[in-house]
């Protein structure tokens, strides 16, 4: 699957005579649904302790128990109870998305300004990197540096992070190329606005939404990485995140038997809304905060 | 927006020449990788079994590698060896398999899952795009529009781990993983055998596939249904389907050619994941049991094949564009 690629730039057509039937307020319900499961999971991810029954690190039950009213999903291959677990779960995966995303976006930012603004050496030398990083093809790039790196939470942190900078650096670029080139830039320019005051002043007010709604998008496909590097087995394996549980779900034989029922289903369905809460929110900003985007 | 500097048909030398400064740049960066790390790079070229042997024969195994040269020679004889196709020993393997017969094996079956479930899914993925435009704004547009939103939230291995139980461990319809049974079947019976192993990875491959061919179709064609040769063809007075299928779609699907193609590697990425969980024997397991063993020559030799399939194909597809389409012929750049 396009795991990086959870940018819905291409959604947006260019023109169109029709016009929708229905009303802009779809964007507001699409956006207030995803900023709901975002609201549930990010309690879950700052008070897991008073929402799980139990501590995910330490065997409570016998191993394999099918869900019970003490157990409700059961528990693992050490006999951990998988329903803390899955509460546990969503700090691993929002706090890489939150790392990722605004680490990624901040740098992809400095260097989309920096290249569209500047037209010199450094700025091609730049996109040329950007190039370089975009089509080198991303599972398999991740999987080498993480074999080398070892597996460990802050190693796929680093290594999402230097794969996910350039799609929004590009983006960010020709935002600003677009910008730098309307009269009122030239404008200012013209009557004696020094380069870093036009940056501030003018183009990074054009490009910062961009780079919000990719905060978000890159959150999410961060999300989605992270799930599939753990479940490689590259995670940290003491680590109480979802794609390591599938990772020992897988490990263990869970689908042979009836635990994937309450293993596996549940824990990919947490992934799932996690990742689906962000794009809707970007979705839905990128429409409500874009004027030019409105209507489409 | 999408691809600014990537923009397709900028003249056949400067795409040859990106082309070739991003591969040579990809084998430089599979070379430095290993030696920037942490670490001893030996351990990292040479495979984790150095950590059992004595100083000695350490020192041995760092002349033969040649990693007590400096780090200039090693590169040029780094390149020496891929220009004579050598890309090293795999460790996993006693015998001391050349990593080039590796993957030549396991090429095929990721070649063919990753064609047939990118031909179906492209070929659905239009249509239901094509249809999602006509129908825009519309409450079916909408439903498919978020039924694909979410498909694309779905870690596509985790579609494997629950399609596996249920129609391999308890219908017992299709195999549980692996690309052929053992012994294999002679004559037809291994062609049919090789598809009956193949349905389950494709059917996730194409689920998987399905939203970018969807979401491009769907938003290049509102992008044609505003234009004028549209509305003169509806003032032709042309049914509604022949608007559709002769003018819009056929203008449509350009865009399309191109961003699958330019998506390629991230496709690949998916391939990866579900030979894993199927055991298929393919490059994706290839991969990840050489990340298990930690064969780092195998790693890479994956790796370079991975980065040389994604930038052929979009160079190919670059070429093919600029034929398609007579406006770009002339370079812009």
């Amino acid at each position: 699957m396009s795991q990086t690629d959870v940018s819905y730039g291409h959604l947006i057509p260019m023109r169109t005579s029709r016009k929708p039937r229905l009303s802009q307020g779809l964007y507001t319900v699409v956006g207030l649904a995803g900023g709901f499961i975002l609201l549930v999971l990010i309690v879950f991810a700052l008070f897991p302790e008073k929402i799980a029954p139990f501590d995910p690190s330490e065997t409570v039950a016998r191993p394999f128990l099918p869900p019970s009213g003490e157990h409700p999903l059961g528990t693992n291959d050490i006999g951990q109870d998988l329903f803390s677990e899955l509460i546990w779960g969503a700090r691993v995966s929002l706090l890489t998305g939150v790392l990722v995303g605004l680490v990624a976006v901040t740098i992809g930012s400095i260097v989309g300004l920096f290249a569209g603004y500047y037209d010199n050496i450094g700025s091609t030398f730049l996109m040329r990197v950007v190039d370089l990083t975009l089509a080198l093809p991303f599972l398999p790039l991740v999987i080498l540096i993480g074999a080398y790196l070892g597996p460990s939470f802050r190693n796929i942190i680093i290594i999402l992070i230097l794969v996910s900078w350039a799609a929004p650096a590009r983006l960010i670029r020709s935002r600003v190329l677009e910008t730098t080139s309307q009269p009122y830039v030239e404008a200012a320019i013209a009557t004696g606005s020094s380069d870093n005051r036009t940056i501030v002043k003018h183009i990074w007010p054009a490009a910062r939404i961009i780079a919000l709604v990719q905060v978000v998008m890159v959150s999410a496909a961060a999300i989605l990485a992270e799930a599939s590097l753990s479940f490689l087995g590259l995670g940290d394996p003491s680590a109480k995140s979802w794609g390591t549980m599938l990772y020992f779900a897988q490990a263990s034989g869970a689908f042979l038997g009836d635990a994937w029922k309450w293993w596996v289903v549940p824990t990919g369905i947490m992934i799932s809304l996690t990742v689906l809460g962000l794009v809707l929110v970007g979705y839905a900003l990128e429409q409500y905060m874009e004027p030019s985007l409105r209507r489409r | 927006m999408r691809s600014d500097s990537r923009q397709p048909g900028t003249g056949l030398v400067n795409r040859l020449l990106a082309y070739f400064v991003t591969l040579f740049l990809a084998l430089t960066l599979n070379f430095f990788l290993p030696r920037a790390m942490p670490g001893d790079p030996m351990a990292l070229v040479a495979g984790n079994s150095v950590r059992q042997m004595g100083a000695e024969h350490i020192a041995e195994l760092r002349e033969s590698l040649g990693l007590d040269r400096p780090i200039g020679e090693q590169y040029i004889r780094y390149l020496g060896q891929l220009i004579r196709g050598d890309l090293g020993q795999s460790y996993r393997y006693s015998g001391g398999l050349s990593v080039v017969k590796v993957l030549a094996d396991r090429f095929l079956w990721t070649f063919m899952l990753v064609l047939v479930s990118l031909t179906i899914a492209t070929i659905i993925g239009t249509l239901l795009g094509t249809w999602a435009a006509w129908r825009h704004g519309t409450w079916r547009d909408v439903g498919l529009l978020s039924g694909l939103f979410a498909l694309r939230s779905i870690p596509a291995f985790w579609l494997a781990m629950i399609l596996i139980p249920v129609f391999a461990v308890q219908w017992r319809l299709l195999p549980v993983g692996d690309s052929y049974s053992f012994p294999r079947p002679e004559g037809f019976r291994r062609v049919t055998d090789v598809a009956y192993h193949a349905i389950l990875p494709i059917t996730v491959l194409t689920l998987a596939y399905i939203p970018t061919p969807f979401a491009i179709m769907r938003s290049s064609m509102l992008g044609v249904v505003g234009a004028d040769y549209i509305r003169t063809a509806r003032a032709k007075g042309l049914s509604e389907r022949a608007v559709l299928l002769n003018h819009a779609a056929r203008n449509a699907l350009l865009p399309l050619v191109t961003i699958v193609a330019l998506d390629f590697g991230q496709l690949l990425g998916g391939v990866l994941i579900i030979e894993t969980v199927f055991n298929y024997r393919g490059l994706g397991s290839m991969m990840f049991e050489a990340v298990k063993s930690r064969d780092y020559p195998l790693l890479q030799g994956g790796f370079l094949l991975f980065t040389f399939g994604v930038l052929t194909v979009n160079l190919l597809v670059d070429l093919l564009y600029t034929r398609l389409d007579p406006r770009v012929r002339r370079g812009n750049e």
